[in-house]
């Protein structure tokens, strides 16, 4: 059988080599001659009926190769315009160098064909077309929203560190310069008992207003992370941890706040779960730079099981995917667990 | 006793200056910045410098910066750093080699003013004073090392943060409302649970239990 496979695949080869080559030999032929030899033309019509022929398989087989449907029938059509317009226009030539014919008909026929071609094309193609524009428009409007988005994130992260400098230095700030002021008046006070209290009190309640602040704010951005960036903010959490956390930081670039945020909310989120469920010996941390992303991998040897389900790691995952980054978590029953956030940043 | 002040707002700059005139401590100069601190304390050799970690122009930790600078070029200088957040970081990279005339406190302890001015003092001599809050930090959830604060009670706890702010037995009696000899047995129980020889030198007693808690920390890291 692959005898026989070879045999037919070398047979349509030569096949089509002849074809190729009888063609080429009768168009120039068919142009000697018709230059050539003035007034004895009619091999010439013969030459060309060959050629004609030779270039219909030719065009057949074109047309033949093209898809199944539509765009093989526009390939059919196209392929007897050109047969045609073939044949009209070597008549032309003929008659026009041998019998000295001046008319221009075939021009309005070759209009003709080609006109009557472009409209069964644009008819036959113009839902393929739309298409074509569609997903065209589809595509910008997909890249618009997608660089609006990651402009809305970037100057939300940029609004929250704006936020927690303005808590920190401002309203904090007053309420400390407060309870300074009250401090004072209290030494004053000290033969009045009564304001004396009253003073405390105040007191006590600016220094709950404080800490509030302070809780607050480091919800919003954590200090350390604002004034140091990741690693420093990453080494102060697992120091806080306790856990022994090897971290392993090989990335030191500048990072947009919000890709910053979203790094150290992983590591925090999946330190903490680490704290709470794995009772693992070990634990590590590993923020590289990958192809234009930060990729952030935080692990532990515990028990595993992690609920990818629950609302810590699904809160995690709509952060990372908001900066169209990537969560992954592994967590094998006893099997520890890996959480790895790739998160793009256009290096 | 002299004293430089680096705060960018005004408002608390004045109230920190006004209250230390009140109590008869010299305030020799105000900067607003890191490099203003530098030039005050070259220019006036005070005692004491307190000094913010947010300042201009970044307002991350030029203040931090400013003030380990400072130690490094009068190791005699006493630095107190004032912050909005404590950050046990910052605290260890101002301890850095030498404990001696060092205070982290938070920013909002200046209300008290008494113990305020009493940590001034003992920063001043050359006493450590560290905020309580540190420990809280160093004490909070830990994994399955760091067991031995766990054994701590919540009482023992707050006098252990107490001892931090470098306070006597007196101060801590005074703050927690019980009689020192209450707090002299929380103590002994602290020493013992953390197996730390006692020390009634309240300086030496802060500098204990820094080393024990980041000797704890570090072996916990490894």
């Amino acid at each position: 059988m692959p005898t026989l496979a070879a045999g037919l695949s070398i047979g349509a080869y030569v096949r089509s080599l002849v074809h190729r080559l009888a063609f080429l030999a009768a168009v120039l032929v068919v142009s000697i001659w018709a230059i050539g030899s003035r007034g004895y033309f009619w091999p010439a019509w013969a030459w060309l009926g060959l050629g004609v022929l030779v270039l219909l398989d030719f065009a057949a087989a074109w047309a033949w190769r093209r898809p199944p449907g539509a765009v093989r029938r526009v390939a059919c059509v196209w392929a007897a315009v050109a047969v045609a317009a073939v044949i009209l226009v070597f008549t032309w030539l003929l008659t026009w160098r041998l019998a000295g014919a001046h008319s221009f008909w075939p021009a309005w026929a070759l209009l003709g064909l080609a006109t009557a071609g472009s409209a069964y094309s644009l008819v036959a193609l113009h839902d393929r077309v739309l298409v074509a524009y569609g997903r065209r428009a589809l595509r910008a409007r997909i890249d618009m929203l997608t660089r609006t988005r990651r402009q809305a994130v970037d100057a939300q992260a940029a609004e929250l560190r704006r936020i927690e400098r303005d808590l920190h230095d401002g309203a904090q700030a007053r309420l400390v310069a407060l309870t300074l002021q009250l401090g004072r008046a209290e030494l004053r006070a000290a033969e009045q008992p009564e304001v004396r209290l009253l003073i405390q009190e105040a007191q006590q309640e600016a220094q709950h207003a404080i800490a509030e602040l302070r809780d607050l704010a480091r919800g919003i951005v954590p200090p350390l992370l604002a004034d140091r960036g990741l690693v420093a903010a990453v080494e102060s959490l697992a120091g806080r941890y306790g856990l022994g956390t090897a971290i392993d930081a090989s990335s030191r670039r500048q990072l947009a706040p919000a890709v910053e945020s979203a790094a150290y909310f992983v590591v925090a989120e999946a330190l903490t779960n680490t704290v709470k469920h794995a009772c693992a010996k070990h634990t590590w941390v590993r923020l590289h730079e990958g192809t234009r992303a930060l990729l952030v991998e935080v692990g532990d040897d515990g028990r595993g099981g992690a609920d990818e389900a629950g609302a810590g790691l699904a809160g995690l995952r709509a952060r990372v995917e908001a900066l169209d980054g990537h969560l992954h978590v592994e967590s094998p029953p006893g099997g520890g667990t890996v959480v790895e956030a790739s998160l793009p940043c256009g290096w | 006793m002299r004293v430089v002040i680096a705060e960018d707002l005004a408002l608390l700059r004045e109230g920190l200056v006004a209250l230390l005139r009140e109590n008869d401590i010299d305030v020799v100069a105000q900067v607003e910045d890191g490099p203003g601190l530098l030039r005050a304390i070259a220019g006036h050799e005070p005692d004491l410098a307190i000094v913010d970690v947010r300042l201009p122009p970044t307002f991350s930790d030029e203040g931090l910066q400013a003030a380990i600078e400072a130690r490094r070029r009068q190791p005699a200088l006493g630095v107190l750093v004032l912050s909005q957040y404590v950050e046990t970081a910052y605290a260890s990279e101002l301890i850095g080699e030498n404990t001696a005339g060092i205070g982290y406190l938070l920013k909002e302890r200046v209300g008290d003013v008494r113990a305020f001015l009493d940590a001034l003092q003992r920063v001043a001599a050359g006493g450590t004073v560290i905020d309580r809050q540190v420990v809280t930090q160093l004490l909070a959830p830990r994994g399955a090392a760091g067991d031995g604060l766990l054994r701590l009670t919540a009482r023992e706890r707050e006098v252990l943060e107490l001892m931090a702010e470098g306070r006597s037995n007196t101060g801590i009696a005074e703050s927690l409302v019980v009689t020192p000899g209450a707090v002299e047995k929380h103590v002994t129980n602290i020493f013992a649970k953390l197996d730390l020889a006692a020390s009634h030198d309240d300086h030496r007693r802060v500098l204990a239990v820094l080393t024990y808690l980041s000797a704890t920390r570090r072996t916990v890291e490894d």
